[in-house]
């Protein structure tokens, strides 16, 4: 199945209509790639505002099989008995392939046959395993949505401090947040974060490369500085329709000016916004534990800022 | 030639369902609807074929593996670990609807596993397809956190519990991960962390894998109570004290027909004595098979944090002789 699928990218052929159980076309799928805090809510909102346009949020699919691939028994991988040992790979990533399809069908049936609409599919903590996902499904399109690791880092640092929307969060589904290394050991914690960043910004990354099929690299700087003129370069790379009217409208709807002061600021989900703002957050040994763990990234994603 | 219980894979077939028949709907849902590769057709494995052993590590799953796989027509799938895959607990803040597992949806990702274990076990043991095939048996103690949802999308297969008194298999692990034990040597080999807790901090160690035993036989524990099927609770103990006829009741309460002879060679051949003294020992894959052989490897405080953790499983199985308890 996946072979087929290979084939139907490489001649830009379109899947046949009921291949799949539900109907549901993975080329009508747009995966979100990156890490947490780097925009996606405010991306996949913009663009599941757009008629034609519907959004899963945050599967985890991709976390799923990832986890347990590259990091639980990575070293298994060779071992024919491993259900995903790389033998059988072929095989697994087409079971994953019907289960991810079958799952969003199910869940968004206006997205399932001939209708020509499309799902966004925000997965920045599912990232782990995208290898995986685009591989089982080369015929979806996949943006990689990366930004600054020290804002990201000095994000999830605010984010996880005491009394903050994370621990909101934890309270509506019934628990209590415990208590956070953010607030105990903040440079263990940073590097946890820088860590995390590389795991998961680095797989998408892989999936990225790895991709043939239509996709494209988006920076939340560049979202943030010209958030409209960088939708459209999204919309025009991925191949898929809008009515720009309708773009415009969304941008401003979701735009960070629109959002109530009284949502924004530290400890909120609403932050700063501010592309650099961890030369205010982060201490200066801070900046260089996450120059230094993820300093490979940060070379290859933002080359002129890497010299700092 | 003497045997037991020897009903036709069919026949157990149409009890199994008939049996999940009454139940469907009641307790566990729908059992998931057929797909190309729900084991239905000529050429694959039946899931009713399956027998699923759940518990933890060190609660002697590979030798009870070792004679499970020698009976003609029969094999062993080692530690597929597809309960790693779906272990609800790692997912536990993930509620919403949008979680790829969500209760909602049940019956289309239940139908998923069902589907990627089934593909998964045809692709590697295409000798045991079709009605008339053998029995898979699978070794998944280190996936026992998915046994509730694997028995859920598998309810026509047989399980075993097999479990062991938790303050042995403590003592084991303390013993496999100090410097010079096998698991030790065999994380070095893999390239991962070859230090351990165990040296460092062997109550951190101790009150560790309690935990882990907790989670794992609770899950595997939960999935057995919930399982309607073919079903039995197998103690290592029994297993050591009397392995031929603790191996008859099992394939007994499984209806899994094996011949009597031949299933007394295969104990004999896996029997610890048969296993050559260089092989045994401390530090080794096969240390003591010494039942309440915790009583010499773990100090009074380790034993105390095993039997607080994991109470519930302890006095289930293992109630305490009323002569020892402490005034």
């Amino acid at each position: 199945m996946i072979q087929d699928a290979w084939r139907k990218v490489r001649g830009r052929g379109e899947s046949p209509a009921g291949e799949e159980t539900g109907d549901m076309r993975p080329e009508n799928l747009v995966w979100v790639f990156g890490t947490a805090r780097t925009g996606s809510s405010w991306l996949s909102a913009i663009m599941g505002e757009i008629g034609g346009y519907s959004r899963w949020h945050e599967p985890l699919v991709g976390h799923l099989f990832g986890n347990l691939y590259y990091e639980r028994a990575g070293h298994r991988s060779e071992d024919e008995h491993f259900i995903l040992g790389d033998r059988y790979k072929e095989l697994w990533l087409s079971t994953v392939r019907r289960f991810v399809l079958d799952s969003a069908a199910a869940r968004f049936p206006e997205v399932a046959g001939k209708g020509g609409r499309y799902l966004i599919i925000k997965e920045p903590q599912g990232s782990i395993g995208a290898p995986l996902l685009m591989e089982a499904l080369p015929e979806s399109r996949i943006i990689l949505l990366v930004r600054d690791p020290r804002d990201v880092v000095a994000s999830n640092l605010d984010a996880h401090k005491k009394g903050t929307w994370t621990a909101d969060l934890m309270r509506k589904g019934g628990k209590e947040k415990p208590p956070s290394l953010a607030e105990s050991r903040p440079d263990a914690f940073v590097k946890g974060q820088a860590r995390r960043y590389v795991r998961d910004v680095g797989n998408a990354k892989k999936a990225y490369d790895a991709h043939r099929g239509l996709k494209v690299l988006v920076k939340y700087e560049d979202l943030r500085a010209d958030t409209l003129g960088t939708m459209k370069h999204i919309y025009s790379a991925l191949e898929i329709p809008m009515e720009e009217a309708e773009l415009a409208r969304s941008v401003e709807k979701h735009s960070w000016e629109n959002v109530p002061e009284e949502e924004k600021g530290e400890g909120k989900f609403h932050r700063k916004a501010k592309p650099g703002g961890w030369r205010e957050d982060l201490t200066p040994e801070q900046a260089e534990i996450v120059e230094g763990v993820a300093g490979s990234l940060l070379r290859e994603l933002y080359p002129v800022r890497s010299t700092a | 030639m003497p045997v037991f219980r020897y009903p036709t894979v069919s026949g157990v077939t149409r009890r199994v369902r008939a049996a999940l028949g009454l139940g469907a709907g009641v307790t566990r849902g729908a059992l998931p609807e057929p797909t190309s590769a729900d084991g239905r057709s000529a050429g694959s494995l039946a899931p009713e074929n399956m027998i699923w052993i759940f518990g933890t590590g060190r609660t002697g799953s590979t030798w009870l593996a070792a004679m499970m796989e020698e009976p003609e027509g029969h094999d062993v799938w080692f530690e597929p670990r597809v309960g790693t895959v779906f272990d609800p607990q790692r997912f536990q803040r993930q509620g919403g609807k949008h979680f790829i597992l969500a209760s909602q949806y049940k019956d289309v990702w239940l139908r998923s596993i069902r589907n990627f274990i089934l593909d998964g076990a045809n692709a590697r043991f295409p000798e045991l397809a079709g009605e008339d095939g053998g029995y898979l048996a699978v070794k998944e103690p280190g996936g026992s956190v998915g046994a509730g949802l694997i028995m859920e999308a598998m309810p026509e297969s047989g399980m075993v519990l097999l479990i062991r008194d938790p303050r042995d298999v403590v003592a084991s692990w303390l013993d496999a991960t100090r410097k010079g034990g096998w698991q030790t040597r065999r994380r070095g080999e893999g390239g991962r962390r070859a230090e351990s807790l165990a040296e460092t901090n062997p109550n951190a160690f101790v009150r560790r894998h309690a935990d882990a035993y907790l989670q794992h036989v609770g899950s595997a524990r939960r999935a057995y109570e919930a399982h309607e099927g073919r079903k039995v609770v197998v103690r290592y103990e029994d297993l050591r004290a009397d392995t031929l006829g603790t191996m008859k009741r099992m394939y007994g309460e499984l209806d899994v027909p094996v011949e009597e002879a031949r299933l007394a060679k295969v104990v004999e051949k896996h029997s610890w004595e048969n296993i050559p003294e260089v092989e045994k020992g401390q530090g080794k894959f096969y240390r003591k098979a010494t039942p309440e052989a915790w009583r010499e490897d773990l100090t009074r405080r380790q034993v105390k944090t095993v039997e607080r953790i994991t109470a519930p499983l302890l006095e289930e199985f293992y109630p305490t002789d009323p002569t020892e308890q402490e005034g």
